[in-house]
C-alpha cells in the first residue's frame, strides 16, 4: 500500500513539481493548454461508446448525448449530470 | 481565500453519488479479497487512487507487490498529463502548496479545478477545496462498503457510472472556445475510443492526451503561418 501511494503520489507531483518551479517557454504554454479538452474527452468517449470494451451504441451513449446537448447549452455540471441521468432513466423506463 | 475553498468544496457535491457508489462498490471488493473494513479505509486513505486501487485488489491475492505497484504506476501516469496541464497556474505558489495540491489530486478535482482557472475564476484555493471534497468521501465509502459487505446493485444499472463523464463534459465545454480546440477534443475523444478497444488499462488517456494536444499544437502554429 506505501508503495503504491508513493507512486501515485509521484504521477501527480513530478510534473507540477518540474514545471511549476521556472518559467515555461511560449511553445510549451501552448501545448499545455490544449491538454485539458484532450485529458476530458478522452475520459468521457470509451466511457460512453465503448463501457465494456468494445465499440456499442446503447443506453450510455445516448444518455452522455443528451448530457452533451445540455453541457453545450448551460455549461453547468450539475444540469449536464442531472440531464444525462434523467434521459438514461427515462430511455430505461421505456424499454430501451 | 476561504471563500475559494468552500466554492471548491460545493463544486464536488454533484459527483459525490458517483464517489459514493465507487466507494461502497471498492469496499464490497475489499472486504471479498479479504480487507477489513479498517484496512479498505485505510488503503483510500493513503492511496487514493480509484481505479488503480480496484485493479490492486483484483491482483492482490495473486501478484506480487511489485507487480501491483507498477501497475498502480502505469495506471496513474495520466496524472502526468494533469500535472503538466495545471502547473502554468500554480506556478510561483511555494513549494509545500504545489505539493499540498499534488498529494489529493484526483482526475475529479483536476477537472473542476482546471475548468475554473481556464474561466479564469480559478485559484489555489478552489483547487484545495475540490481535491478536499472528494478526498473526504472516498475513504469513508470504502469503509462502508467493506462493513456492509453484502452485494450491492451494480452502479450502471442507474446509470450511476455516467455521473463522472457527465461531470467531465460538463468542464469539457469551458475549454471548446476556437476551432482548434474543439478539433482537438474530437480527435482526442476519438483516439480514446479506438485507445479503450486496443491498449490495456488506462493508457488510452495518456495516448489521446497526448496526441490530441499535439494536434492542437501543430494546427495552431500552421493557422499563424
Amino acid at each position: 500500500m506505501a508503495g503504491m501511494a508513493l507512486v501515485t503520489y509521484l504521477t501527480r507531483y513530478t510534473m507540477i513539481a518540474t514545471l511549476g518551479r521556472s518559467d515555461l517557454s511560449p511553445a510549451l504554454r501552448r501545448w499545455l493548454r490544449y491538454i485539458p479538452p484532450a485529458v476530458l474527452a478522452a475520459l468521457v468517449a470509451p466511457a460512453a461508446l465503448a463501457p465494456h470494451g468494445h465499440v456499442e451504441v446503447g443506453l450510455p451513449a445516448w444518455s452522455v448525448l443528451v448530457g452533451a446537448v445540455v453541457a453545450w447549452r448551460t455549461h453547468n455540471v450539475l444540469w449536464t449530470i442531472l440531464g444525462g441521468l434523467a434521459a438514461f432513466w427515462l430511455l430505461r423506463a421505456m424499454g430501451f | 481565500m476561504r471563500r475559494d475553498f468552500g466554492r471548491g468544496l460545493v463544486a464536488t457535491a454533484p459527483l459525490i453519488p458517483g464517489v459514493v457508489v465507487f466507494g461502497l462498490l471498492y469496499g464490497v471488493m475489499a472486504r471479498q479479497v479479504g480487507f477489513s473494513p479498517w484496512e479498505a479505509w485505510a488503503m483510500s486513505l493513503i492511496v487514493h487512487a480509484g481505479s488503480a486501487q480496484f485493479v490492486a485488489l483484483g491482483m492482490w491475492e495473486t501478484s506480487s507487490a511489485i507487480n501491483i505497484i507498477l501497475t498502480t504506476l502505469i495506471i496513474n501516469l495520466r496524472h502526468l498529463l494533469m500535472g503538466a496541464s495545471v502547473a502554468p497556474y500554480i506556478h510561483g505558489l511555494p513549494k509545500p502548496w504545489q505539493a499540498l495540491l499534488a498529494l489529493w489530486m484526483s482526475d475529479e478535482s483536476y477537472a473542476l479545478a482546471i475548468a475554473e482557472y481556464e474561466r479564469g475564476r480559478g485559484s489555489h484555493w478552489y483547487f484545495l477545496g475540490a481535491n478536499v471534497g472528494i478526498y473526504l468521501i472516498w475513504p469513508v465509502s470504502g469503509f462502508l462498503g467493506a462493513l456492509l459487505g453484502t452485494a450491492i446493485p451494480s452502479p450502471d444499472r442507474y446509470g450511476l457510472d455516467l455521473i463522472f463523464p457527465l461531470a467531465f463534459l460538463g468542464l469539457l465545454t469551458s475549454f471548446l472556445q476556437d476551432r482548434i480546440s474543439v478539433i482537438v477534443a474530437l480527435s482526442a475523444g476519438g483516439l480514446a475510443l479506438l485507445g479503450a478497444c486496443l491498449l490495456p488499462g488506462k493508457w488510452y488517456i495518456v495516448a489521446a492526451g497526448l496526441l490530441g494536444s499535439g494536434l492542437g499544437l501543430l494546427l495552431e502554429g500552421r493557422a499563424k503561418r
